[in-house]
């Protein structure tokens, strides 16, 4: 059984972090760390794809209304939350399997789940900068600003994942 | 209505993902004037790719009409083209205008479709979608567009023809060098589909390779291509050359024909009928 408390209060951090701390401090104009796709990506893999959409989708309102994406976010997680398990598959070679008893993510060594993570929020930062921006005339500038601010993100993210994670398993 | 509940209720999650996605880009786009402005190019610059590939498949698919609507205005053109060759010649050489008819031009063309050809047999035929209904009889010579020789027609039915192409071993047609007018008689070994026989050429001709071979016979006009010489050879008695020529067209990959009627062919045969 999947700790759905762990998983709101893990949530509800996430958000307040990235609403109030990290969309407000200015360290470089490459870095623009986001790790609200936490929400999307560590929810259970057994989930149904709707149910991801439409937690996705509420995440993706949130952080539109709060930081005035005009539905940026929305146009950006949604393909994360379609794609996630592709994503999985692709990094860690692991998919959800009929019969699993435990949750795949909670079966994940520490080292697929960095890789997984990782990757995931180094795609969703490049569709997220190259949507924002609608351009390609400055390429450096978004390669730059998408893995420094992916590489800034997983440093943040990491310490949460591994708490989440350990109360997950620990239970 | 059971099937498309069930169709909708497979497909439910990616309608429901495109439409907060279109939701999505639609708030995105409005949003600001740059968004506005960038999206709006974007999807201009797609939609004129998708409906210029969408051109294309359909201008494809309309190739056979045109070519048919070409193989018709060249079967027209050419047949003005005789009609002025007519006049020129009459008003301009009163011996020739004496012995020309304006009225009943010497050649006429039709245009027509292939309906079904062989190729890899000794004795090859072509089926064309014109009959007796539309003045086709036998013995009209058969050309394609570019005025290359196809071969002549042998049956008819109401509707359809039956055309000996070039590649039969039966089929034989007199022919000439264009540069120095020697004829000869050109047919079929049964070999190669792009190579025909040219034999009986005089020993005064000269061959070259490269040199055009057109025909010369009743049954079509002056400058019907045959094909270029490729190699030539005396033959033993020494008494005529005789010629290896690639066909000026592949027939494998014919379409549209024209067919060629001479008005004066029944009178040549009639005259040839009394000699022999």
């Amino acid at each position: 059984m999947y700790r759905y408390i762990s998983y709101s209060w893990m949530a509800v951090m996430v958000v307040l972090v990235q609403i109030f701390l990290l969309d407000n401090i200015t360290i470089h104009i490459w870095l623009r760390p986001m790790i609200f796709p936490l929400i999307v990506l560590l929810l259970p893999m057994e989930w149904r794809t709707i149910w991801i959409m439409l937690v996705a989708l509420a995440v993706a309102l949130v952080m539109d209304i709060s930081l005035g994406g005009a539905g940026l976010y929305t146009l950006t997680l949604l393909p994360l939350a379609v794609l996630r398990p592709s994503v999985m598959y692709l990094t860690t070679n692991r998919a959800v399997e009929h019969g699993d008893q435990t949750s795949l993510l909670s079966r994940l060594s520490s080292r697929q789940l960095m890789i997984y993570i990782s990757s995931a929020l180094l795609i969703y930062h490049a569709v997220f900068f190259m949507v924002e921006a609608l351009s390609f005339a400055n390429p450096l500038r978004l390669i730059m600003t998408t893995l420094c601010s992916t590489l800034l993100s997983v440093v943040v993210a990491w310490p949460i994942v591994r708490i989440f994670m350990s109360k997950v398993r620990g239970r | 209505m059971h099937r498309l509940i069930a169709f909708i209720k497979q497909i439910y999650v990616v309608l429901i993902f495109l439409l907060v996605e279109g939701v999505a880009i639609w708030c995105y786009a409005t949003s600001t004037p740059y968004t506005e402005s960038k999206i709006v190019a974007r999807v201009s610059v797609m939609g004129g790719a998708v409906s210029g590939v969408a051109t294309d498949i359909k201008h494809f698919f309309s190739l056979p009409r045109h070519n048919r609507e070409l193989t018709a205005r060249v079967a027209e053109l050419e047949q003005m083209l005789q009609r002025d060759w007519v006049t020129e010649l009459s008003d301009s050489d009163s011996l020739s205008g004496a012995l020309v008819d304006i009225d009943q031009l010497h050649f006429r063309y039709h245009p027509s479709r292939v309906v079904s050809m062989t190729t890899g047999r000794m004795r090859n035929y072509i089926i064309i979608d014109r009959g007796t209904d539309d003045g086709i009889s036998e013995n009209m010579g058969v050309i394609t567009p570019n005025r290359e020789l196809v071969g002549y027609i042998t049956a008819c039915s109401e509707r359809y023809s039956v055309v000996m192409s070039v590649l039969n071993t039966s089929f034989g047609i007199g022919g000439c060098l264009t540069e120095n007018d020697y004829s000869c008689s050109v047919r079929w070994d049964g070999g190669s589909t792009h190579y025909v026989e040219l034999i009986d050429l005089s020993t005064y001709a000269e061959p070259k390779e490269g040199m055009l071979v057109e025909v010369r016979s009743e049954r079509m006009p002056e400058g019907i291509a045959i094909g270029y010489i490729e190699s030539y050879e005396l033959n033993p008695s020494r008494t005529a050359y005789s010629a290896r020529v690639r066909l000026a067209t592949d027939l494998s990959t014919l379409d549209n024909v024209i067919i060629v009627e001479n008005t004066h062919y029944g009178e040549i045969e009639a005259l040839m009928d009394g000699v022999e």
